[in-house]
């Protein structure tokens, strides 16, 4: 330890981003901190926070309504957020993007909307089937659950193996039987790391007539999917998860697509035309936005989608993964250590068990080191549940992460293990 | 880390992380439950051997990490043998240390004083009493108001630890 990493290339310059993230220099019990809780949620660079305070210092007025100088510069900041993010994702003019408070609302807001209009009307009918991925998160299996019992459809999850990868030949036979509406897939395993051939996967099904869903929140800070290549009709992300703020997120979709969500938020802002008797519901993307919307929030995730491009997705990508490799690397080379999705090459996470020693137990030993890891399920229980039969140690990288602080990673890890065995 | 091994992980603790006691099942429990901890998928099952009003016998199974384990074990030393009375009456003192609201010199605990510390780590906390949430829990199936109190009260420790008696669609 203490030599550079031979895989880290040295094309971002991690000392100078760092610096714009004053979090960073916080001590955490007498240690420098090492923040490796990325997939959790991402620490903000002071142009986010710029762009957040000028707009409540300069533009704050509610959006969509008023006459007033202030209410057009709000609105003018909200919707030219909406089209910062559109090009950061690739949303062509056939796509639409709706504001939602995170992966989690957008994900609700598909599931619920494919059944909202009720038994007549909705997407979702008895006897249809919708098609999981078994490497999701909850909020992209408890939707789909549910959105199964109340509309009689049946839930179905394309299993990955016992080493967490999923196959195509697996979907082919789920999807061979006819029926799939709904086919729900992740970019990346928030508990393993695991990448699975998504691209592919999504045009399965839609070949297959399923609608698609693609939950990107664990790539949008360095390995963002292009919406005009995939055969996508929702992409959905959250903004703290790419160095934005938190409560804020969005659900992007064709625009046909989105048109069979039934609007779930009732009320101002997403209506065209009210009577007492009756209401005509306003087009995309309003319709799907009611109420007043976190529109600091969303200048400020448009602000971080910025400063992601202006620092270089490629070259952002390249460290994460690098530092991904030389954590699983240490690591798995620790006694009794396994690490999920071993050679998952694209991922920027690395999930670890320890034989004999609980995550809990190595997680509070690693804050005391000043290293804030996460350990438990994840909120993925079923898949951890199959891979390791319980909880897991993870830790996640960012741009502003260093080989240093891998290499503290690895060395209190390998001394938590020596005091609790 | 040496300040954790010294509040969290003292060597009694960790002993009895390696070797829980009565750790298994009983042929024929009179009473048992288990609980859970969604953050982490942590599960302890507690049963009972309830003879009249003392606890003849009790085992525990389920998987946690070294608090957990060590708090558990240790419970099942301490409440073995005593009535229900004296079990609740030990939680109630020990979830009172944990929580700040009675000093660990104050309170009744033998053992159980070593993971006093876990006081200083407030995520930590429902690891401590996981085990004890299925202990009331099993108790509880003893019937009274009592019993119904003892459980609110440890359900009201940690958001995050459930019984799961019911589950949802």
């Amino acid at each position: 330890m203490g030599k550079p990493h031979p895989l880290l290339p040295s094309t971002l310059p991690v000392q100078a981003l760092r610096a714009e993230f004053p979090i960073l220099a916080e001590s955490i019990h007498g240690q420098p901190l090492a923040y490796l809780d990325n997939a959790a949620t991402t620490h903000m660079p002071r142009a986010v926070l710029a762009a957040m305070q000028d707009f409540e210092q300069h533009q704050r007025a509610n959006i969509h309504r008023a006459v007033h100088t202030l209410s057009q510069r709000a609105t003018d900041a909200f919707e030219g957020a909406r089209a910062t993010l559109k090009a950061f994702i690739g949303a062509t003019a056939g796509h639409e993007l709706v504001f939602t408070s995170g992966t989690t609302e957008a994900l609700n807001t598909i599931a619920q909307g494919l059944w909202g209009a009720g038994p007549t009307q909705a997407w979702l009918r008895p006897g249809d089937r919708i098609v999981v991925s078994g490497l999701e998160h909850h909020a992209n299996l408890v939707p789909w659950q549910h959105a199964a019992h109340m509309t009689g459809a049946q839930l179905h999850i394309l299993q990955p193996d016992a080493e967490g990868r999923l196959h195509e030949a697996d979907l082919a036979a789920l999807l061979q039987g006819g029926g799939a509406r709904v086919f729900a897939i992740t970019a990346c395993a928030n508990a393993t790391g695991e990448r699975p051939p998504y691209e592919a996967m999504l045009a399965m099904a839609k070949a297959a007539g399923a609608l698609t869903v693609l939950d990107a929140a664990q790539v949008a800070a360095h390995g963002v999917p292009d919406m005009a290549a995939l055969e996508c009709d929702f992409l959905v992300f959250s903004g703290h998860k790419m160095h934005g703020p938190m409560g804020t997120g969005a659900l992007v979709g064709r625009r046909a697509a989105l048109e069979l969500l039934y609007p779930l938020r009732l009320g101002g802002d997403m209506v065209e035309d009210v009577s007492y008797e009756r209401a005509r519901y306003a087009a995309l993307p309003m319709r799907l936005e009611g109420g007043t919307p976190n529109v600091a929030g969303a200048v400020g995730l448009a602000a971080a989608a910025r400063f992601i491009d202006e620092t270089g997705r490629a070259a952002i990508d390249a460290h994460i993964h690098a530092l991904r490799e030389q954590a699983a690397a240490g690591l798995a080379a620790l006694p009794g250590v396994r690490v999920l999705s071993r050679d998952s090459a694209a991922a920027a996470l690395v999930s670890f068990v320890c034989e004999g020693v609980h995550p809990h137990d190595i997680g509070t030993l690693l804050d005391q080191s000043g290293i804030a890891v996460r350990t438990g399920h994840h909120c993925a229980q079923p898949l951890l549940d199959q891979l390791v039969a319980g909880p897991t140690t993870r830790a996640s990288f960012a741009l502003y992460n260093t080989t240093h602080e891998v290499e503290r990673l690895i060395a209190a890890t390998a001394r938590a293990l020596e005091l609790l065995r | 880390m040496d300040n954790a091994m010294n509040d969290l992980y003292q060597e009694v603790v960790l002993e009895h992380k390696r070797a829980p006691r009565n750790f298994g099942h009983l042929a024929a429990p009179t009473h048992q439950a288990q609980g859970t901890n969604p953050s982490c998928g942590d599960r302890i099952a507690v049963e009972l051997q309830l003879q009249g009003e003392q606890v003849q016998d009790i085992r525990f199974s389920g998987q946690g990490c070294a608090i957990c384990m060590a708090s558990t074990s240790m419970m099942t030393e301490a409440v073995k043998g005593g009535d229900v009375a004296a079990a609740q009456a030990l939680q109630q003192h020990f979830r009172a240390v944990l929580t700040g609201e009675e000093e660990p010199d104050d309170a009744p605990l033998g053992k159980l004083i070593s993971l006093a510390g876990v006081r200083q780590y407030p995520s930590r906390i429902k690891c401590a009493l996981l085990g004890w949430h299925a202990l009331m829990h099993a108790i509880a199936q003893h019937g009274g108001k009592d019993d119904a109190a003892t459980v609110q009260a440890a359900e009201s420790d940690g958001a995050t630890l459930q019984a799961s008696t019911t589950e949802a669609p």
